[in-house]
């Protein structure tokens, strides 16, 4: 193929997706909110195209003393009925590596995940609420299966890549009882 | 001349990796180790970044220390001694900081003045319309009621930061979310009077590890771009002041006082007087270097 040819369909196709991610970015908005009035949107939320079967994760801070709702919004004519959700902590860990040769030991760090909510483990639930009582460096990380090829009743789509919006919201702990 | 249309449907392929580079994503930060012990899943991630804006925390403090220091904000003349892409970027996230703190801290006479600001220096960037005339009259009308105030800074500064973020403006997006960190820790750590280790203060001063660590992350979208690499730079030798930070983590004890789950251990990160004057002075340098009008000659021990 032509070379013009090839950068011309490349910058084709990397135009429809950044209009497609464009497409996505509200698409939060449409995510149930908290029946908790007190929770105000985080400006964390986000929207984005997502490819089914490729995690992507929405990297986020959570502050101690605030309390976090955390819902999506998605097109389930793409990525499906259902979808999988992990939040993931980043943890920032010190190896210490002793000397042997009476010289200082030296430090390395590296960013280890520990796993710290999956609803698979939950019934698949879709939303979730949670006291942050430090604060935390996590990825949500969501993976659409798509639809069945038998499933869906007519709504499988022959695209693999759909919106997907995370809702963030966010309050200071409240306490409850007396 | 090519006379092709745009064949829409056909090349998912080829459009997964534009999509991967289109948005702000980043595989890993450039120069760091990435390990995966329990969970291995991050590898092929797409990744998205977002930073909380500086409203979160302004009002985290704002209940832990009462009052705000309008001196402690950055000068609003400097503004037009900022003629690089780079130091607007930077001085954009100092200023937009600025307004959020002076309308968190009721500070009315200040939130007009640096919404202004913003919005020029919002302009110079190609940012037009994001901090705009009617948001700026709304603000006049509501100088009175303090929690209108920030309501409306914060919808600006995400306005900005949409725009920026839609439009690929990665790498400048990058330099003001570096301005507006420091700047927010600048505002901070100048609230704390006495050290205390228990302070509460001092204690949400020693947490921003993870901000920085998160920020430090973002960056490592864009390495090749040497604006950004040299502030990465910089935070990077701020983080080695913060790891010298011990962290001790525990499960945490108890429920939850709202009921609700309780994800992960507890972390506490402690600050020694040592440690935290190391990363007051490393932060105020770093800030008076962001905030020198580039017309302005460089401290001789700077």
């Amino acid at each position: 193929m032509d070379l013009r040819k090839i950068f011309f369909i490349a910058a084709c196709a990397a135009s429809v997706l950044t209009s497609a991610q464009s497409e996505c970015s509200d698409y939060w908005t449409g995510a149930q909110r908290s029946s908790d009035a007190r929770f105000r949107t985080n400006g964390q939320s986000r929207g984005a195209s997502v490819q089914v079967g490729k995690p992507t994760e929405l990297n986020i801070i959570v502050y101690k003393g605030q309390d976090y709702h955390i819902a999506f919004a998605y097109d389930e004519k793409v990525l499906g009925d259902s979808i999988h959700v992990r939040l993931i902590e980043k943890v920032r860990e010190a190896n210490i590596k002793p000397s042997t040769d009476g010289s200082p030991s030296s430090i390395t760090y590296a960013d280890v995940r520990k796993v710290i909510w999956d609803n698979a483990e939950q019934g698949g639930s879709q939303d979730i609420e949670f006291t942050a009582t430090s604060s935390k460096r996590m990825a949500i990380e969501v993976t659409a299966p798509g639809v069945s090829e038998n499933g869906g009743k007519g709504k499988r789509s022959d695209r693999d890549i759909g919106c997907l919006g995370i809702l963030i919201e966010h309050m200071p702990t409240p306490n409850i009882g007396f | 001349m090519l006379n092709t249309t745009c064949p829409h449907r056909s090349f998912k392929g080829i459009g997964l990796v534009f999509l991967l580079a289109g948005c702000t994503s980043a595989t890993g930060p450039a120069g760091d180790i990435s390990a995966s012990v329990h969970d291995s899943g991050a590898v092929n991630a797409q990744s998205l970044y977002e930073m909380p804006t500086p409203n979160e925390l302004f009002q985290i403090v704002r209940e832990i220390s009462g009052e705000g220091q309008r001196q402690m904000m950055s000068p609003a003349v400097n503004l037009t001694h900022y003629n690089t892409k780079s130091k607007r970027a930077l001085n954009f996230g100092v200023y937009a900081t600025d307004l959020v703190f002076a309308s968190s801290f009721n500070l009315t006479s200040e939130v007009a003045r640096y919404f202004i600001v913003c919005k020029k220096l919002g302009d110079d960037l190609g940012l037009a319309g994001s901090f705009n005339d009617s948001d700026l009259a709304r603000l006049q009308r509501n100088l009175t009621k303090g929690d209108s105030l920030d309501v409306i800074s914060d919808e600006a500064y995400k306005q900005a930061y949409r725009r920026m973020r839609e439009e690929d403006m990665g790498p400048v997006l990058s330099l003001v979310l570096a301005g507006g960190w420091v700047e927010s820790m600048h505002l901070v750590t100048h609230q704390v009077i006495h050290f205390d280790p228990q302070n509460a203060l001092v204690q949400r001063v020693a947490e921003q590890k993870v901000s920085l660590n998160h920020l430090v992350d973002l960056m490592g979208a864009y390495p090749t771009d040497p604006e950004v690499l040299n502030m990465k730079s910089r935070l990077l030798a701020i983080r080695d002041i913060y790891d010298t930070f011990p962290v001790v983590r525990e499960p945490h004890k108890g429920i939850s006082p709202s009921g609700r789950a309780i994800l992960g251990d507890d972390i506490q990160i402690l600050a020694t007087p040592e440690g935290f004057q190391l990363l007051s002075n490393a932060l105020e340098a770093l800030r008076e270097d962001i905030i020198r009008p580039e017309d302005a000659p460089k401290a001789a021990n700077a």
